[in-house]
């Protein structure tokens, strides 16, 4: 056999081992075989992640400042160094004042539905796959953060917890293709299940009866039909209808309220009362 | 094959973490480059297909452990990709400045089909729209890939100096 020919066979032989292992992998983790064994693996890296992310998020401030310090700089120019000073003080007591409105604003979203337990959990990564729409973020089961859980941020729902580990979890984004949410339009009381595009910030409203009739601007909110999601939480707005008088039905384009590349801080709503649909499990007769 | 095997897990680990919690804080064009998978398809292009595979399974692993989707779906569609275009590399003459280019292009086209295709298959509901949406991403790759490459060719001649025969 020439040398050629067993290097060929060496080659098809990694090939295929690892191939061979991909699909097993594959396999085991959809089964749930490997839930155990990869959350060792990855609650460890939870606060690796954690600690990367913050300074990237420190060297990212660094770098998008320029503008301020050649601003600053060309003060400096005509200003005394206690100017200088100040502005820098200035920069930091900014930098303060923004934290400051995001926790305030969560803070009032607490406020607003004190019968919600939260957590509160810093986003710490995203998804590596630039194909779907998910984030880390920093609390896990030992948090009491369980899958399913919703996810909201101040501004409005974020998603569902869809895995844990100790002390991390991912959470898939309300955007995401897989995601169905059980919603309602403020105006119109239009109520359908709301699904994510997988593009951008815009989620679609299907199957809307006809009768209903879809203003562009309409606050979305969750329905909390089916015990998921609690009532009421802000998704978005409408910002697109597509109606036509041929279909039966008509289907609104929701644009979100969270700005998921900027999201740092999200609420998981861990403890939350279900809308009452006892109603509807009690039979007829009594 | 070489020790570099070795090194490639632990080197991957590290750029899964940089994948998931750095770069995304720096976007280039509103897009996160897929760094383990261009270093990859680097180390693949210099040091052929054995090394290129290996490599590829590596960055496709530390890939899934950070994302939502199920283990070994990178490992495979990232080893299928770069495989295939190792295998066409093979075909033409010897590389040039530009090539690393053109198989990134062709790499990653290969990466968001199979891809798609896959999830489809595991029940991951994703549209087509969501991969055209993607496709900057090739155009990004596609000129990535060079300064990795010159990288990559830097080390790979520190490791592995060419022996010259007298």
């Amino acid at each position: 056999m020439d040398l050629n020919q067993t290097q060929q066979r060496i080659r098809w032989g990694i090939f295929i081992t690892l191939a061979g292992l991909a699909v097993l992998l594959t396999i085991l983790d959809s089964t749930g075989n490997l839930d155990g064994a990869l959350a060792l693996v990855r609650d460890p890296f939870g606060t690796v992640l954690s600690w990367t992310s913050t300074r990237a998020e420190n060297v990212n401030d660094l770098l998008s400042a320029p503008r301020d310090i050649e601003t600053a700089q060309l003060e400096i120019e005509q200003l005394q160094a206690k100017v200088d000073a100040l502005e820098r003080e200035n920069e930091e007591l900014r930098e303060l004042q923004g934290e400051y409105q995001i926790l305030l604003e969560l803070f009032n979203r607490a406020r607003e539905t004190p019968t919600y337990r939260r957590v509160t959990a810093a986003v710490i990564g995203q998804d590596s796959n630039p194909g779907v729409r998910s984030i880390i973020i920093d609390k896990g089961s030992a948090d009491g953060v369980r899958v399913g859980m919703p996810v909201e941020s101040a501004r409005g729902l974020v998603g569902q917890v869809f895995r844990t580990t100790p002390n991390s979890a991912q959470v898939v984004l309300v955007t995401e293709n897989s995601s169905a949410v059980p919603s309602r339009l403020g105006s119109s009381r239009a109520t359908g299940i709301l699904r994510g595009s997988g593009v951008g910030n815009t989620m679609t409203i299907d199957w809307i009866d006809l009768r209903f009739q879809v203003e562009i601007g309409e606050t979305v909110l969750t329905s909390g039909l089916g015990g998921r999601f609690p009532q009421d939480l802000v998704i978005g707005r409408v910002i697109d209808v597509n109606r036509s008088e041929a279909d039966l039905f008509q289907q609104a384009v929701i644009q979100s309220a969270v700005d998921f590349e900027a999201l740092e801080i999200v609420f998981v709503i861990v403890d939350f009362e279900p809308i009452d649909t006892s109603i509807f499990s009690t039979s007829p007769g009594g | 094959m070489s020790a570099s095997v070795y090194v490639a897990f632990p080197l991957m680990a590290l750029l899964g973490v940089a994948q998931t919690a750095v770069l995304p804080h720096f976007p280039i064009l509103g897009q996160v480059p897929m760094l383990p998978f261009l270093v990859a398809l680097a180390w693949g292009l210099l040091r052929g297909v054995n090394e290129g595979a290996v490599w590829a399974f590596m960055a496709g692993f530390w890939q899934d452990m950070f994302s939502i989707v199920p283990l070994g779906t990178h490992a495979l569609v990232f080893l299928l990709a770069i495989t295939a275009v190792l295998l066409i590399q093979q075909l033409l003459p010897l590389s040039q400045f530009l090539l690393p280019a053109l198989f990134a292009t062709i790499a990653t086209i290969i990466y968001l089909i199979l891809h798609t295709l896959l999830l489809r298959l595991l029940g991951f509901p994703l549209a087509l729209n969501a991969v055209t949406s993607l496709l900057p991403i090739v155009i990004l790759h596609a000129i990535i890939i060079l300064p990795i490459y010159w990288l990559m060719n830097q080390i790979n001649r520190r490791v592995n100096p060419r022996r010259v025969e007298l």
